[in-house]
């Protein structure tokens, strides 16, 4: 258990406000939140890498953070390596209206989108420590 | 005329990709946004009809964070042509030994670079817009 990983896949999509969320709050998880157990995957690897990239599913349990309900992280996941074991949609937690907001720099973000990339976060944080547990 | 595609890697592990992501961004927002968009290259990556049509016989304009050439061999694999590649590790090659910062923050220096190659971005598009009219 001590040795468990588990995978965090976003989207990073650039289109909207829901990606930087996405890719901002996977960052934090590798972070500050479960820094050594999270694992993570460039997601256009699957097309652009090899073998070892498409076993990423087969290896860990994945959580992957999508910006918006068109899921791209999780349909490009179950694909081209396996099943994800649970699933984060910025536009579930924070909205359609703010996830499909214009896209933010990492240089203009508020403490308001902060605030959101916390919340996603601790939704990705519940939903990691219940993979851990049943593991 | 049909906007430039400037599709960024946005590479997860390390500054190479956050650098490609904010360049796109800041071409496609700030100096650009009339000429330019970006389209997320994860939607591209599914194969989805709609995001292939976004790029399918477009110019495209890719910023990857490595030789591993994510944004660029996505954008081909999806009909996009190609007409630029940037790696932001070359860019950093200019750079020795400065700390652009990480995949979650960049320093003043990692913008600087940014900067620059968003110079040689912008000047890219100019051109591909001359060849297309
Ligand atoms: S899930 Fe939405 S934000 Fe993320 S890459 Fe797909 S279209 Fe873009
Ligand atoms: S080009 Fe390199 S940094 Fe960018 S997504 Fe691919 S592996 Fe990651």
């Amino acid at each position: 258990m001590a040795d468990l990983k588990i995978g965090v896949l976003s989207c990073s999509g650039e289109e909207c406000l829901g990606g930087t969320i996405s890719r901002l709050a996977t960052r934090k998880m590798l972070e500050e939140l479960r820094p050594g157990q999270t694992v993570t995957l460039c997601l256009p690897l699957y097309l652009a890498g090899g073998e070892e990239e498409r076993f990423f599913a087969k290896a860990f349990p994945v959580i992957t953070v999508d910006g918006c309900s068109k899921c791209c992280a999780k349909r490009a996941t179950e694909k081209y390596s396996g099943k994800v074991s649970d699933i984060v949609d910025v536009s579930e937690i924070l909205g359609n209206d703010v996830a499909l907001d214009k896209t933010v720099s990492t240089k203009d973000m508020t403490s308001q989108h902060m605030e959101m990339v916390d919340k996603v976060a601790k939704v990705i944080c519940e939903k990691f420590d219940k993979i851990a547990e049943n593991k | 005329m049909s906007k430039v595609k400037v599709i960024p890697c946005s590479g997860i592990g390390k500054v190479f990709g956050l650098m490609a992501r904010e360049s796109a961004l800041k071409v496609t927002n700030e100096l650009k946004p009339n000429e330019t968009e970006t389209v997320c290259l994860a939607h591209i990556v599914t194969g989805d009809e709609d995001s292939k049509s976004k790029i399918e016989g477009f110019p495209c304009i890719t910023i990857d964070g490595c030789p591993k050439l994510c944004a660029a061999k996505n954008a081909e694999l999806a009909g996009g042509i190609v007409k630029m590649q940037y790696r932001t590790v070359d860019e950093m090659r200019n750079h020795r030994g400065v700390d652009a910062g990480t995949a979650t923050a960049l320093t003043p220096d990692g913008w600087k670079v940014v900067d620059e190659l968003c110079e040689k971005i912008c000047e890219k598009v100019d051109d591909i817009l001359k060849e297309e009219k």
